[in-house]
């Protein structure tokens, strides 16, 4: 019998319809992906499923028994544990703290058994193989990536008999992405449920044994992941048939250099970047996380700082703040990599997050043409599809999709010509993506250029003109044309590619 | 104006618990709703309210200005002796005041926004510094009394309706443009909320944090003055009500101590129920000690009613509740 079987539900949040009569069921040793476009419900399902969440109709069986958690520690007595899209960690704690947290072991006096929490620490990291992350590092000072392991850590350190990763592989470079998948399988193995939810239909394919598609809140279908072709999948998620993902390659650039950047660096992790974007270029930046490509990203936005010359549409550029990189049209705008804490007034509407780093220009005589600043927002939203119930829903509770097109929005509404995008795609969906690659290629072709990189090496492979790859700090390898491959991005960022 | 009292439904309730207060106090004490006594109440407010509009928009950039106090005290004590009693020196007087308070609340952000110093180690220090320096300066002795200038601005009329009212009009106007209407307002909530996501938004964060102390230490200065026109002579010890009152009065209409959020609309209803309260209290024959103990408790439980951790609580109440009447749980 399935452990767990889902029976019409639904949930609503005001006027906003998130889940609408969904139903699910899965078994225990099944790896089983939930897929479906952003905001087709799949977060609030598995936020109601872990306890987070209360839903408004509709019945789950765990167990074959009734089943309604008031939170998550009740859910986790059900033996079921979640690894949610927003990271939920305590900045301030270490690693194993965060790992531990309110499940700390106690010594006979109450207090935390230091040594013993470590000890637990490093066998889970261990059997499972995890990355290597000094346990007792401080969350605050961990990378996207090393916080997105610490998660998962947290997730199965409550030993839960079901355990629901909700995009954990979407802020993870290539090699941990691997891991995880594997990590999953093991679970699986080990006679529990992994319920797996991805944007990443490569992944969805490698672990995947059961395949439940959700659109519009409710569950259009679930399949045996081996009877069923990647082209189903997609029609069933999106409702049509997607042409392509990537976008018809076109040789855009022109001789014209749009940023030229020499001995760029910021030691330890930047040591001498040299290389040129032209105008109308999708430049790729590949290469093993922690390389300096953030660091790289950051600093030529003006938000840490680095030395070197830099160079902006022919003219020599020096900035000490994204504002400054941000005036005018002669600038440089930033898809940041943490959609929480560098993209998002998560509290705020839509309309205000849109417009806010060109709110200026919205300004007359000191007062602001509100009109024109609602017509241009509702422009940009039309045009990168955002699903929001009006501009004024906060921007908290869109889906993390349409949360990162929100911020692919602000970027272009700066009209900043040189756009460096740090994994823009991240959580985003498949019919979204191929939108999004489509624009940039646009975008291109209309003079923009464009720096991408990307932890998903697929995209890096399918949608650069050019690909740099970055080791410790400096430029691997240039490729071009045939060269851009998988297999040479990863050789290039791994080993001496002129020794080779 | 739908949206922003959906998004503001803590200030529709700040004003609907002041119509609740003035009912109340009506029926304790019916003189309250004479004409006499509801001007002197609304002048009573206006101090509060004006010298609160810089601490509304401090609190809203996510920081406090504990300085208040004795830029207000100074304000006044330095207003006196320049005029000496008369009212031409208020010509250059009251600019220079101003640009003073202004000077202090530069030093204040420019301590919090360039120097990382958390607001209320900065905003305690310079009123500290400011009560040592004001003390030495005058010596103790007593000041001239305030130009009837400043009289007439406090607690004058202008056919029936106190000077300093339309001061206080005029002043939340303004307040409103910039908050609701202008770039700087934009700004200012984003650096509330968020001060990194602003940054990367391309907000001047810093000149935005710099600007919320300038405003109150102007404001504050501001209040001095007039307020010395009420008491007619400025004594020590003057603006030291004025910083439980004026966070109370952000609290109270709205705005979350952390910043981010909230609306001067909101602390102009604040500043007019603490007033209203401490004019009902003494109706009501309490010590003036335990005046204190309700005055603060009111307080605390407006305060608490519109925190987040309290909506919270009701709204999982009521999900239990519901849920207990579906049987799907016992007890
Ligand atoms: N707290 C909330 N308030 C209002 N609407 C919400 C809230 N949480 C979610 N929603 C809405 O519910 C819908 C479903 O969101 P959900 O996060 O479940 O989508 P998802 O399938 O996980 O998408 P993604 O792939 O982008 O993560 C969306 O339209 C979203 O805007
Ligand atoms: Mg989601």
């Amino acid at each position: 019998m399935d452990i767990v079987q889902v029976k019409g539900l639904t949930k609503r949040f005001g006027g906003i319809v998130a889940l609408d009569g969904a139903d699910f069921s899965a078994r225990l040793g099944e790896v089983h992906a939930l897929l479906g476009e952003n905001g087709a419900g799949k977060s609030t399902f598995i936020q109601i499923l872990s306890g987070a969440l209360n839903h408004d109709g509709g019945d789950i069986l765990v167990d074959g028994q009734d089943y309604r958690p008031v939170n998550p520690d009740e859910a986790l007595g059900r033996g079921i544990a979640a690894v949610f899209q927003e990271l939920s960690l305590v900045p301030d704690l270490s690693v194993e703290q965060n790992i531990w947290f309110r499940r700390e072991p106690r010594t006979w006096l109450r207090t935390v058994d230091v040594s013993q929490m470590r000890q637990q620490t490093l066998e889970l990291f261990e059997r499972y193989h995890f990355p290597s992350i000094a346990t007792t590092r401080e969350v605050r000072n961990l990378t996207l990536a090393e916080r997105q392991i610490v998660e998962v850590a947290k997730g199965l350190a409550k030993n839960p008999r079901i355990l629901i990763l909700d995009e954990a592989t979407s802020a993870l470079p290539a090699s941990e992405a691997t891991w995880l998948l594997s990590l999953a399988r093991q679970l699986a193995d080990e006679g529990r449920l992994v319920i797996f939810i991805s944007h990443r239909m490569g992944e969805v394919r490698a672990i995947a044994d059961r395949v439940s598609v959700f659109r519009n809140g409710s569950t259009v279908a679930t399949h045996d992941a081996a009877a069923v072709s990647d082209d189903q999948i997609v029609t069933e998620m999106i409702g049509r048939q997607l042409a392509r993902l990537y976008p018809e390659r076109m040789d855009t650039a022109t001789d014209r250099v749009a940023l030229q950047v020499r001995d760029f660096s910021s030691p330890p992790m930047l040591n001498g970047v040299n290389f040129d974007l032209r105008e109308g270029e999708v430049l790729g930046v590949g290469g093993l996380q922690g390389h300096g490509q953030r660091e790289m990203f950051q600093s030529l936005f003006g938000a840490d700082k680095a030395l070197g010359s830099v160079t902006l549409w022919g003219k020599p550029v020096c900035f000490d703040t994204p504002r400054q990189a941000l005036s005018g049209s002669e600038g440089i705008a930033l898809v940041p990599e943490d959609r929480r804490g560098q993209g998002l007034l998560l509290t705020k509407s839509v309309r205000e997050n849109l417009s806010l780093p060109v709110i200026r220009r919205f300004s007359h005589l000191g007062l602001l043409n509100q009109r024109k600043e609602a017509e241009l927002v509702r422009e940009t939203m039309k045009s990168l599809s955002i699903k929001a119930d009006t501009p004024e829903q906060i921007a908290g509770t869109l889906s993390g999709g349409n949360q990162q097109k929100v911020i692919f929005g602000k970027m272009l509404m700066t009209q900043a010509r040189v756009l460096l995008l740090y994994d823009p795609t991240r959580g985003v969906d498949v019919g979204t993506k191929g939108e999004i690659f489509q624009l940039m290629r646009q975008l291109a072709s209309e003079g923009y250029a464009i720096l991408f990189y990307s932890s998903d090496l697929p995209e890096l492979v399918n949608v650069a003109d050019r690909v740099m790859v970055l080791r410790s700090g400096r430029v691997a390898r240039m490729l071009e044309g045939d060269d851009i491959t998988e297999e040479e991005i990863l050789r290039a960022a791994v080993f001496d590619s002129e020794a080779a | 104006m739908n949206t922003f009292l959906s998004r503001n439904r803590l200030i529709v309730l700040a004003y609907i618990g002041m119509l609740l207060l003035v009912l109340i106090t009506a029926f304790f004490s019916p003189g309250f709703l004479s004409a006499s006594n509801l001007r002197s109440t609304f002048i009573l407010a206006s101090f509060v309210g004006i010298v609160a509009l810089g601490q509304t928009f401090v609190i809203i950039g996510g920081g406090i200005d504990l300085s208040i106090p004795w830029v207000l005290n100074s304000a006044a004590v330095l207003m006196t002796l320049l005029c000496a009693g008369q009212d031409l020196p208020l010509i250059w007087v009251v600019p220079l005041l101003l640009a003073g308070g202004g000077l202090i609340g530069l030093l204040n952000g420019a301590g919090v926004a360039l120097l990382g110093v958390p607001p209320i180690i900065m905003t305690l220090a310079a009123n500290v510094i400011l009560q040592g320096l004001i003390l030495v300066f005058t010596g103790g002795t007593p000041t001239p009394a305030a130009p009837d200038m400043i009289k007439f601005l406090s607690v004058g009329r202008i056919s029936g309706i106190p000077v300093i009212a339309l001061i206080w009009t005029a002043l939340t106007v303004l307040a409103w443009l910039l908050l609701s209407k202008s770039a700087f307002g934009r700004h200012l909530y984003a650096v509330g909320t968020n001060v990194t996501v602003a940054r990367y938004s391309g907000v001047p964060t810093t000149r935005t944090t710099i600007l919320t102390y300038v405003i109150s230490g102007m404001t504050a200065a501001l209040g001095g003055i007039l307020l010395t026109g009420y008491s007619g002579v400025a004594y020590l010890g003057m603006g030291d009500s004025y910083l439980f009152t004026t966070v109370a009065a952000v609290a109270i209409g709205g705005a979350p101590i952390l910043g981010g959020s909230g609306h001067y609309i909101g602390t102009v209803a604040g500043a007019l129920v603490l007033t209203i309260l401490t004019g009902l209290l003494p109706a009501l024959n309490l010590s003036s000690g335990a005046l204190l103990v309700v005055y603060g408790a009111v307080i605390l439980l407006t305060v608490s009613i519109g925190s987040e951790t309290f909506s919270e609580m009701w709204a999982s109440a009521s999900n239990r509740r519901k849920r207990i009447k579906e049987g799907t749980e016992n007890g």
